[in-house]
Formats: structure tokens, sequence, C-alpha cells
């Protein structure tokens, strides 16, 4: 950090007058530490938070939002020069408390490390966004100009994920995507905008695959063409069926009689048809029965896998009991036989 | 909604990403991942880098690995073992949630 001339008039201009209400975030109080912290002391401190809310692996709820918020305030904190420009503004402030920045605070600080890149400005708070998202656009010492003049660079590509019912896999889907996307205003400000897509997912999509939507990830720099956003496809748990990447899998109930004496069953799919399914005899509860080709649709498509499940009827009249009865005596049947 | 407003999107299918494709989408360079395939931390995708198509699993084990070094300075070899038992992990949960236990 080092003291740097004074920004030219258009950026000053431009300064302080965006922008709605802010809350102050505390930083150390995410991290839970004190505010004369060493490094090494916040290193620790969010190493030990990153492992408790591993989106993947922790129980806590909201581990994935809380993640967010241990990242932001480790980018902030772990590096000297914005750790010092932080304190230097929220001195006097309360997590919570409404929150404006004097117009050109950040004159006299110059951020020269590694800085953010747009998608990770797309994961943090606006209260983030406000205090550091204009470094990209910084004018560096020498007047040589706003670094998005000299450079041309492919903007980041984005990621989110998308969230599908197991039918839309065979009828496509049209699905309503609402994504926080930094953006450069013509002052240089990055600021965060919330953009709504509406995106078809074409039929025959699985479990963990890629979307691609070009052009729809951050902007490019100096001219370049803007990144990609790529959607990760995830399937809504379903009461009837599971997928195992383009295979349907599905329990198949079937009667004692249906399963002993095999049967013709009909089988609901996804698309709304039914397909007929014969069970040999003798199929016992367990047994897997693959058709090939009738999974989700694709190029190949996948399998449907049923699992039969052998359901008894309850003994729950004179009837049925008699019925039950006339086996035990007569059928001679013992299981752990 | 007017029809014209709707992004179509296109699907990847396994095997497609180039390495200046993945080492973009997740924002490494592509000496990074070089050096993870040589090293067999990440799927050897074929013979000269020129050729590799990755996947999306392997774009997602990329990414894992990439903030596993970064979060904890872990060393290449480590942030693959992780990846490794995540994806295990993402494995035997997806073999419970078919057999009923969510």
């Amino acid at each position: 950090m080092r003291l740097i001339r004074e920004p030219p008039a258009p950026l000053r201009a431009a300064r302080g007058g965006r922008r709605g209400r802010l809350q102050f975030k505390d930083y150390y109080q995410t991290l839970g530490v004190a505010r004369d912290a060493t490094a090494d002391e916040i290193k620790k401190a969010f190493r030990k938070l990153a492992r408790k809310y591993h989106p993947d692996v922790s129980k806590e709820a909201g581990a994935e939002a809380r993640m967010k918020e241990v990242n932001e305030a480790n980018a902030v904190l772990s590096d000297p020069e914005k750790r010092a420009a932080y304190d230097a503004l929220g001195r006097g402030y309360q997590p919570g408390q409404d929150f404006r920045p004097p117009p050109d605070w950040d004159a006299n600080f110059e951020f020269s490390g590694p800085g953010f890149g747009h998608a990770e400005a797309g994961e943090f708070s606006d209260f983030f966004a406000e205090l550091f998202g204009r470094m990209g656009a910084r004018p560096r010492e020498g007047g040589f100009g706003p670094r998005e003049a000299r450079f041309a660079a492919r903007g980041e590509d984005h990621h989110a994920k998308v969230v599908l019912d197991i039918e839309d896999a065979w009828r496509g889907a049209t699905r309503q995507l609402s994504l926080r996307v930094p953006r450069m205003d013509a002052a240089g400000h990055v600021v965060l905008d919330t953009r709504t897509l509406d995106v078809q997912i074409p039929k025959g999509v699985r479990e963990g695959q890629l979307i691609r939507l070009a052009g729809q990830g951050a902007p490019g720099h100096g001219g370049a063409p803007p990144g990609d956003l790529l959607l990760e496809v995830h399937f809504r748990p379903h009461a009837r069926y599971q997928v195992s990447g383009r295979d349907l899998l599905v329990d198949l109930p079937v009667a004692p009689w249906e399963a002993a004496l095999g049967a013709v069953i009909p089988v609901p799919l996804p698309d709304g048809s039914t397909l007929k399914v014969r069970i040999p005899a003798g199929a016992q509860s367990g047994r897997q029965l693959v058709v090939r080709g009738k999974g989700i649709p694709g190029n190949p498509p996948g399998d449907l896998e049923l699992t039969v499940r052998v359901v008894l009827p309850p003994a729950d009249t004179t009837r049925a009991k008699e019925l039950y009865e006339t086996m035990a005596r007569d059928l001679n049947f013992d299981p752990r036989g | 909604m007017r029809e014209e407003d709707v992004l179509i999107g296109a699907l990847l299918e396994d095997a497609c990403l180039t390495l200046d494709e993945l080492s973009r989408a997740c924002a490494a360079p592509p000496d990074w991942v070089i050096e993870r395939v040589r090293e067999g931390l990440l799927p050897a995708p074929g013979e000269a880098p020129t050729a590799w198509r990755f996947s999306s699993r392997d774009l997602w084990r990329a990414r894992q690995m990439l903030r596993i070094e970064r979060d904890f300075d872990a060393v290449p070899e480590l942030a693959a073992l992780v990846a490794d038992l995540l994806e295990e992990i993402d494995d035997m949960r997806a073999r419970l949630r078919r057999a009923g236990y969510d």
C-alpha cells in the first residue's frame, strides 16, 4: 500500500454516487479473531472454518452460505493491503450497522496484490464489492490509464447449479435463473447486478452434466469476449425414480403371486408413458431386471433398471388368514432352510 | 417470456473440454492443469495436451483440488487425496439415496 496521485476527475466524480444501503460486515467477527490478530492467527482461523464449513462434508445448516462469508472475510484480512484499507474505513462501525464509505475513501490506497476476479466478486457481498470492487479499474501510478484499456482478456467463466426434476430429462425444461453478476459501470466501478436468465435445457440431460451458455460469464476486458456460464445439473429427489448417469432406477413392487408365477407389469415412465415389463417366474425380492435403452434419452440412451420388491398382502381378514394358513400347511416351505 | 429471450444451453458431453477450456473454467493457468495430469493427479486424457479432453467430472475434481491447495496451502498430492475422498463420499451418498437412505 502506498500513496498515489490524485485519481482522475471522472473517476472521482462518480465515486460515492451509487448505491443503496449497505450493512457493515465485521470480518474479524466472521473469522472469530481479534482485531490485532497476526497473519498466522488469521490463516489458522480461516483453515479451521474452511474445514468446518466445507460444503461437501459439512453437516452444519447453511454451510455453503457460511463458507462464502468466511472466504470473503479471508480475502480481505489475509491481504495486508485490503486489511489496512478495511481497518481504516471500518473504525467505529458495528456489524449490521448501515454503512456508506465516504467519497474517495480509497484515494490514498493502491491495491497491488493479486486482486480478485469478477467471478470471485460475484460470490461476495455488496459490501465487499463496494469496498474492493474498483480495484480492477484503478489507474496505476505513472499515468498509464485504466488497466482495462491496456490489456485484452477474455472474461472469466462463471459457474452455477441448476436443479431439475427427473422428468425434465425426458421432455427438456426452461428454467429461470437469478445470478448476481459483477459489472463495470461507466466510471469504472464494479457493481453487482441481479440478472435473470431464461434457459432452455435440452432433453437427455443427466446428473452432474454441464450446460454451457456461451458468452454469459464475466464481461471481457479491452474488447475481448465475455466468458461462459457453466451450469451443473442436479436432479431433485423423486419419490419413485432414481438416476445413475443416464440409467433410470425404479423399485418395482409386485404381489407374491406375480413374483412366483411371473407376470406382465405396467411400469410408468417419467415421460408419462407406460412400459409393460415381463417378470420371470420365481423372481425374488431384490432381483434386478434391465430394460436396455429405456433410461434417460441420449446417444446412447440409458437403461431402465428395475428392482423387484415383493409386497405381502396383509393378513387382516379371515379369508386372507386362511390363505396364508393353507400355504403354510401345503407348501412345506422354510425360507431359512 | 418471449421466445427469443430464452437462452439455449449446449449440453457438454463426456470428454469434451479442451485444456484451455478446463483451465479457464477453473480459473487456473494451463500449466497448473498440465502439471497435475503429468503427476497423475488429474485423469490422463490422451497423449499430447492439445488432444486432451476432459469431462465435467474432471472439471469438478480440478476445482476441488484448486480450492484445497489454495485454502490450506496443501501440496497437490494431498489435495488430490482429499478430492479422491470427496468423490468417494459423493458416490456413497448417491448409493445411499438409491437405497432409500437420504
